[in-house]
């Protein structure tokens, strides 16, 4: 009897999967495979004639191959910027969570700070044009790690809880240094929390829309998000190749996701234990 | 060695003069660098690529990066985050109008004014980007007109013609109904595009009180109590009471109006000429299915059209080649250009420069147009072009409108109430 409930439950859940998950990411595929005519219905209906092959050709040859300019920038844009996130946040996260100072708590303010208090716009261009950064990767990173790093020292700081001090004492006493201390053995324990924010932070600076938007101008910036406003405008819209491009642009998370896809569960609920 | 150095050096200096003097040789051409920053529809797109494109082939020294930005309210914060960062490209598209005024264009742009290309320019675009006594823009696009399309097959097969009275255009919309056609199309899941009946309707209201505009501006009329500008929103409740809408008014959207009015899924559709360009791009094979006509007055003889001025082409004021720009944009507001543009994207209404002719072969909703711009003809600018207020909440309103859940004349008393805190808040006198 139990057995019974727990299938239905499991078909329950991944009927509900099905519909929220698979559905939208099918009507994608249909509708890249469709023409300009047939896209404009918007409706969930077999493609009347096989035109993937040119609505791709389309997408990545518009605007002088902003496609592949696109995709180089993102990538640089989301590795460097998550490499430096991951090591600073777990540097911050470990010291924060080890050294009890009168200073922890405007620290945590501060980090707390970062993620309430919204960014402006105006304000930072000033302060990366005064830098000479304006308009560059290195510049956009740095607005990237900065924005982010608060999410990322949180979920840190909660995970190094979990691991005993005595560890740390055992290297010490084993002759460590205090940066061996760190990269040799606490770093590699906090393996699990790594992935986790390693993908949140990659999906999420991969599919950043609004900050390279206003952070990053100029054609040779790009970035796959903004490469969507080739085929959307305010009061015409390519449908067919709008989602040619969605699909194309999605497929980098996908692979991130579908190869680190046990650890993220596994870093999730390591990280959930003691906050 | 220190012989063969100095002999290098002879010949450096030889072959620098060398490309001085060609440089000079062919002075009238310009050289340098220019970026543009231009909105991203495809016609926009497609017309500046055609201009870039022309023009280096003219001048070969010259290098032109077009970026792209989005529309709508997105673009109009790009445009004023990059001009207040001084990050603007040297030359840029962007609205005429009120929008315009939005941009404090006497410390942001390069004033125009007394560029010789101005001489051929309509003093009537000019009035709309000009600010503090100064001209700053050259247009971008050709005029446009708010009307009604209306698709002929429909009209043929019915036997209709086409209404030059309100009275007219409803016993049509009444026999379209009756031969079991939708009559009107109205497409709410766009709310912007719910505004047509009550802003095309704006020559009518010129026509019965030609101060409406000014009296308007300085608090002294009002849409709820002048009978003629309550019209507009008694023209779209009659529409809606009478039942002419699709079935999916509510929930369609303009890319729907748009394939429906060229389709003959629907037989009028109240819209601005520029949707010409998206039913070429869309259904492209039923272009010569649309024709267009001007929201009917009440009476026939005083039957015009409502103008919309189209965007327009400007130079940031910290723009590093200033000449280049200038000599560019000129380039666009010429014969030449409009040539350039009818090639890449068609014609899609008039220009607004002296000696721009369209092609023969312009689709019939864009030659439809034509007569209310030429001699005899009437037409008046759109509201929003004569006077700065225009409440936030217009198209809400006359969502309610369509739906019926308000009627007219309450809808104009809120929509009066909307202008005033607009009003309010540039500073106007009187409010």
């Amino acid at each position: 009897m139990k057995k019974r409930t727990s299938i239905l439950g499991g078909a329950a859940a991944i009927a509900a999967t099905f519909v929220v998950f698979v559905i939208p990411f099918i009507f994608i595929i249909l509708m890249a495979f469709k023409d300009r005519q047939q896209s404009a219905l918007r409706d969930f209906s077999w493609p009347t004639g096989f035109h993937f092959w040119e609505n791709v050709v389309e997408v990545v040859k518009t605007r002088n191959w902003m496609m592949i300019t696109a995709f180089i920038n993102s990538s640089i844009i989301t590795v460097v910027s998550v490499t430096l996130l991951v090591i600073f946040a777990a540097m911050v996260g470990y010291v924060l969570a080890r050294r009890k100072t009168r200073w922890n708590g405007l620290i945590e303010f501060l980090v707390l700070a970062g993620l309430m208090v919204p960014p402006a716009v105006v304000p930072t261009i000033w302060l990366l044009q005064g830098l000479k950064l304006f308009g560059t990767l290195h510049g956009m990173i740095l607005i990237e790690v900065a924005y982010n790093l608060p999410f990322s020292i949180i979920l840190y700081r909660a995970f190094v809880a979990t691991i005993p001090r005595d560890l740390d004492e055992a290297a010490i006493i084993d002759g460590a240094r205090p940066l061996d201390v760190f990269f040799r053995v606490v770093l590699p324990l906090l393996w699990p929390v790594t992935v986790t924010n390693i993908v949140v932070q990659s999906v999420g600076i991969f599919n950043d829309f609004t900050n390279p938007l206003y952070y990053l101008p100029g054609n040779a910036n790009a970035t796959v998000q903004l490469t969507l406003y080739n085929f959307q405008s305010q009061f015409s819209t390519a449908y067919n190749l709008l989602f040619t491009n969605i699909l194309l642009i999605t497929i980098p998370p996908l692979l991130v996701f579908m190869f680190f896809n046990r650890q993220i569960v596994a870093g999730m609920t390591a990280g959930a234990v003691k906050g | 060695m220190t012989k063969t150095k100095t002999k290098l050096i002879a010949l450096m200096g030889a072959s620098t003069l060398g490309m001085l003097m060609t440089a000079s040789a062919v002075q009238a051409q310009q050289s340098g660098y220019l970026s543009i920053l231009v909105d991203n529809g495809p016609q926009s797109i497609a017309t500046m690529e055609a201009w870039a494109e022309a023009y280096k082939a003219m001048n070969p020294d010259v290098t032109i990066d077009i970026e792209v930005r989005p529309g709508g309210g997105e673009g109009d914060n790009i445009v004023k985050t990059r001009l207040a960062t001084g990050a603007m490209a040297d030359v840029f598209s962007y609205n005429s109008g009120s929008l315009f005024q939005a941009i404090n264009p006497t410390q942001n742009l390069l004033p125009l004014t007394n560029e010789a290309f101005q001489d051929g320019v309509q003093d009537s675009f000019k009035s709309v980007v000009s600010a503090g006594g100064e001209v700053y823009g050259a247009p971008f696009a050709p005029a446009m007109g708010g009307g009604i399309f209306y698709n002929k097959p429909i009209y043929e097969e019915l036997g209709l013609e086409i209404p030059t009275t309100w009275d007219e255009f409803m016993a049509n919309n009444e026999a379209i109904k009756e031969a079991g056609k939708v009559a009107v199309i109205q497409t709410y899941a766009d709310t912007w595009t719910s505004q047509l009946f009550v802003l095309s309707d704006f020559y009518n209201v010129l026509a019965e009180e030609p101060d409406f505009a000014e009296k308007f501006t300085a608090n002294e009329a009002k849409f709820a109590a002048t009978p003629a500008a309550l019209r507009g929103f008694e023209k779209l409740q009659e529409v809606a009471e009478a039942g002419y809408f699709n079935a999916d008014f509510g929930a369609a959207t303009y890319a729907d109006g748009v394939r429906m009015i060229a389709m003959g899924e629907g037989a009028h559709y109240p819209m601005l000429t520029f949707a010409v360009g998206a039913i070429a791009e869309t259904a492209p094979d039923y272009l010569d299915d649309v024709g267009f006509f001007a929201q009917p007055g009440d009476s026939a003889e005083n039957n015009g059209l409502t103008t919309w001025m189209p965007d327009s082409v400007y130079v940031a004021a910290n723009t590093a080649s200033p000449d280049l720009a200038k000599d560019f944009v000129a380039f666009i507001a010429s014969p030449e250009g409009c040539d350039i543009r009818n090639e890449a994207v068609g014609a899609t209404g008039p220009y607004m420069v002296a000696g721009c002719e369209l092609p023969a072969d312009v689709p019939p909703s864009v030659s439809d147009m034509l007569p209310y711009f030429q001699e005899g003809g009437q037409n008046a600018p759109a509201l929003e072009f004569l006077s700065p207020v225009k409440g936030p909440a217009l198209e809400q309103i006359l969502v309610e409108v369509g739906t019926g859940s308000r009627d007219a004349a309450s809808a104009a008393a809120l929509y009066d109430e909307d202008v005033r805190k607009q009003a309010q808040q540039l500073g106007l006198e009187g409010w």
